[in-house]
């Protein structure tokens, strides 16, 4: 079962060279970092260069490459292969102090003035403010196109959703108000011709919402591209597991996320029956089989992957291996 | 604009300001106006918050920020006030 199941997540990968951006997502702690760093060494083992980065402020693929790497940039961890933890405070910090920075030259001010500090206090306080600087972090790292693939450790579901409708509504929105500003634009030039000016200033503000509209496509376009993206769902043969991961592919359909697959994390070895084990672990065994099916029955051929239960918990290169071995063979 | 010239300004000159107060002054004053207006309605749906009205993502209405630090206060002004009769006359 393993080993067909090894041999499809491995096709996919080899029949679609050109999909460079890889994701997985699912429920929290089901092994999306655990699949993210195991993908990412095994994609560096081939001889690709390889970065795999997380966008969750909690992240834990230090943890995993148990090397401390949060805020650090990209640290390589075996040739080939980077790893990176955005600091989202740090560059929210560092972004605030660029908006101070271009307030005080823009108007030869000493000081920022008291109302304005308060805004730029209260927004980094916002919650979003958060997720936005991630958002915005990942386009840097993907526009500099240093790398074969990017490995995206994703937030949890429900987040991930949240970063996807934030992009289109962002994208509605910018529309809108860059509309809105250049029929503005127009109101000005009215005015400068019947005033006998020779032309108006360049409107600084519409060049700025153009860069942010594109900043926030090219994030969400590159979440969407049937092209060069692949999206694997994880889930474990549990009742709760599956519910949810049928809900959530529904919605990430809706948002045109090009879904590659399912991969079935945490399978106890069935051969473990045929040994003498403890009652509590045939109840499991037998509960996982009823699961098992129904995974078979409702998601079929578009299972490429059963991962068996590990016997002790992914950290460090030995165990990365080990599992990059399950998912994708030698 | 030196002295000399303020003295004796070309017939055409004169002719053109006259032109200009006549027809084309209102038509830029109301056109100046109605930018104005938009100026503070694009203000408002960008920078909402600071009336503690959430619009925009935070982040990004950083980016605009400085752009509209002189605007700032008579914005809010205008936004806060009451409105009154005098108002149709303005």
């Amino acid at each position: 079962m393993t080993k067909e199941g090894t041999l499809s997540l491995r096709k996919i990968f080899e029949e679609h060279p050109e999909r460079r951006y890889i994701m997985f997502g699912g429920k929290g702690g089901l092994g999306k970092t655990t699949f993210s760093a195991a993908t990412a060494y095994w994609l560096a083992k081939q001889g690709h260069k390889v970065l795999v980065f997380s966008v969750d402020p909690q992240a834990s693929l230090s943890d995993i490459f148990q090397r401390d790497i949060f805020g650090k940039g990209a640290v390589e961890i075996i040739p080939n292969l980077y790893a990176q933890e955005i600091d989202a405070d740090q560059r929210i910090k560092e972004y605030q102090n660029m908006i101070r920075r271009k307030i005080l030259d823009m108007y030869g001010l000493e000081q920022v003035p008291e109302e304005i500090e308060n805004y730029i206090q209260a927004a980094a306080a916002e919650p979003a403010m958060e997720e936005s600087a991630i958002f915005d972090a990942v386009v840097d790292i993907v526009v500099s196109a240093e790398y074969d693939y990017y490995i995206y450790d994703l937030v949890p579901l429900g987040h991930a959703l949240y970063y996807l409708s934030m992009a289109s509504v962002y994208d509605q929105w910018i529309d809108k108000i860059t509309a809105l500003r250049a029929e503005m634009e127009e109101y000005s030039q009215v005015a400068a011709i019947m005033q006998r000016k020779k032309e108006t200033e360049e409107d600084a503000i519409l060049r700025e919402l153009q860069y942010i509209k594109e900043r926030i496509n090219k994030s969400s376009g590159i979440l969407t591209d049937r092209e060069r993206t692949a999206f694997f769902f994880v889930v474990i043969p549990e009742e709760m597991a599956i519910l949810d991961t049928k809900k959530a592919a529904g919605l990430f359909a809706r948002y045109d996320v090009p879904l590659s697959g399912y991969i079935v994390n945490r399978v106890i070895p069935e051969t473990l029956a045929q040994q003498q084990i403890p009652d509590y672990l045939r109840h499991r065994l037998e509960m996982q089989k009823g699961h098992l099916a129904t995974i078979k029955r409702e998601l079929g051929d578009e299972v490429l992957a059963y991962i068996p239960e590990m016997e002790r918990d992914i950290t460090g290169l030995g165990m990365i291996e080990k599992m990059a071995y399950e998912m994708f063979g030698g | 604009m030196t002295e000399e010239e303020q003295k004796k300004p070309g017939f055409l000159e004169t002719a053109k300001s006259i032109l200009y107060g006549m027809a084309g002054h209102d038509m830029s004053r109301y056109a100046l106006k109605t930018r104005g207006s938009m100026e503070h309605l694009f203000i408002l749906i960008t920078m909402g918050d600071l009336l503690g009205i959430p619009i925009l993502p935070p982040y990004y209405s950083l980016r605009i920020l400085p752009y509209v630090v002189p605007q700032i206060s008579t914005w809010k002004r205008r936004m806060l006030r009451e409105r009154d009769l005098t108002d149709a006359l303005a």
